[in-house]
């Protein structure tokens, strides 16, 4: 079969690889977040996940920060950093 | 970072993009939406888990693959092969496209071949970089010319603008796609079609202008049907969705001069569009009566228009157009009789998405009487007018994803 060179048209991405947080081995005390993007349930699913958290792995407080809808970026990232220590977000549905 | 399962590629996809492959995802079954509560709570349940093991275990490092997919490929050269080939590698739309070798670029990069690296936009999801080339590349594809690439080229800076809301425009489950409109002296030049079939096929530069663009969108900005891009339904503008403004059939300014710039000058402004919806009037003989079919048509209830803002777009046949001018009407007045003649009675919306609305803009839906009604938009300034088609009596509305502002820019050389 004959072939031919084409050039790709997916190009290049920004490429960056961010280095992940270390994590402890326990959630004791630690602060958890939660990001609503407010799709439906979303409240329920986050909400509940946290509440075990505290429940099983000893982390706690838990303060919820909720985006009005989910078509656009949060605006309260850096507060959420700030006062948390793990962060729980949902993605798309 | 939670999700359901049928979202998952979107979810890593993004996770890539934003640097964090080893992200955890910790997935439910979908649905989520549209669930009792209850089972909702079941689904966290079962996914604690794998959430505290995710928080407590450092995740395996990335896998070391370069973040550049290869540049140059081996491809078949018969042109039917090259069709599979280039549905395996994710680079087609399903139609047939051509091979980008290395001397189709060149000849529409023509005089920009020098610039040739130049970076016009990273385009999201996927932060992939919109070189002249790799942009030169998709018009390959497509089957555009050189005379093409300053009106894609355009489409790009514009859509990259954070106004327009590329990432969720590219990702959403709502059908959206970019709609361009073009114009100034350039429609003529590269003969787009503003008159009879403007938004159907027929005419080469509004195809392979409007595909270019998609192709784009789809490989650079890394949004791939059912993975990245999440569309329940789409539609057809995702293969092309280009026109020019009939200018000369307008009774009125044409849209680049409504914002700003010359009359001589080349623009193209994007949208991010469902459909068209028909607005069919044959019997209507003055403005107040054509406002009927007019607004009727607008004011829907399954538009995101209605509860997330945003421009929804008129797109008046020449008919039409005349019809409101003889009445004496500018723009301004069509605008502001379609706002304030479009309305949505809040009865029209089930409780639960009434609820939901109330969430998302308390102060338009949050504790009003079911018999009031909203607009379309915020403003009739926020409605779109422009004039488009061919003889007949038909306009058509287009709404849009809500969560997105429209975004003119002029075309460079």
């Amino acid at each position: 079969m004959s072939r031919v060179d084409v050039l790709s048209p997916l190009g290049a991405t920004t490429g960056e690889v961010k280095p992940s947080a270390r994590r402890g081995g326990s959630l004791a005390g630690l602060r958890v977040g939660i990001l609503d993007n407010s799709k439906p349930n979303a409240e329920v699913l986050l909400g509940r996940v946290a509440e075990l958290l505290v429940e099983r792995a000893g982390a706690g407080p838990v303060t919820v920060w909720r985006k009005p809808g989910a078509s656009r970026p949060a605006t309260v990232i850096a507060e959420v950093v700030a006062g948390s220590d793990v962060v729980l977000t949902g993605s798309a549905d | 970072m939670l999700g359901t399962d049928a979202f998952a590629s979107l979810a890593e996809a993004a996770a890539a993009a934003l640097g964090v492959p080893h992200l955890r995802l910790v997935a439910v079954p979908h649905p989520l939406g549209g669930i009792d509560p209850k089972l909702a709570r079941a689904k966290a349940d079962d996914a604690v888990d794998r959430v505290i093991a995710a928080l407590t275990r450092d995740p395996a490092p990335p896998a070391l693959t370069s973040a550049t997919p290869t540049t140059i490929a081996r491809a078949p050269a018969d042109i039917d092969l090259f069709q599979d080939f280039a549905l395996t590698e994710g680079w087609s739309d399903g139609m047939p496209v051509l091979p980008p070798t290395a001397e189709r670029v060149e000849r529409i990069l023509g005089a920009l071949a020098a610039r040739r690296a130049e970076v016009i936009a990273t385009l999201a999801p996927r932060r992939g970089v919109a070189t002249l080339e790799t942009i030169a590349a998709n018009l390959a594809l497509a089957g555009a010319l050189p005379e093409h690439l300053p009106v894609v080229v355009a489409a790009i800076r514009a859509l990259a603008d954070p106004r327009f809301n590329l990432n969720a425009i590219q990702t959403t489950t709502h059908p959206c796609t970019p709609l361009l409109i073009v114009n100034g002296p350039i429609v003529r030049y590269l003969a787009i079609n503003a008159g009879a079939n403007a938004l159907g096929q027929g005419h080469r530069a509004n195809a392979v202008i409007g595909r270019a663009v998609r192709l784009t969108l789809q490989n650079i900005g890394g949004a791939r049907p059912g993975r990245e891009d999440r569309a329940t339904l789409g539609h057809p503008g995702k293969y092309s969705y280009c026109l020019a403004e009939n200018e000369a059939e307008s009774p009125w300014a044409p849209l680049h001069v409504e914002r700003g710039f010359g009359a001589t000058e080349s623009c193209v402004t994007v949208c991010g569009s469902e459909a068209p919806h028909n607005v069919n009037d044959h019997g209507s003989t003055s403005a107040e009566a054509l406002l009927f079919a007019i607004a009727g048509t607008a004011a829907t209830t399954g538009s995101n228009d209605v509860y997330l803002g945003g421009e929804p777009l008129v797109v008046l046949g020449p008919e039409h157009a005349r019809t409101f001018a003889d009445s004496g009407w500018s723009k301004a007045d069509v605008k502001r009789a379609i706002w304030e003649r479009a309305r949505v009675r809040l009865d029209r919306f089930s409780p639960e998405n009434r609820q939901r609305f109330g969430v998302i803009d308390p102060e338009r839906f949050r504790g009003r009487l079911l018999a009031e009604d909203v607009a379309l938009c915020a403003s009739p300034d926020d409605l779109m007018v422009i004039v488009a088609g061919g003889p007949g009596k038909h306009s058509a509305i287009i709404p849009t994803f809500g969560a997105t502002r429209s975004v003119t820019v002029t075309i460079g050389d």
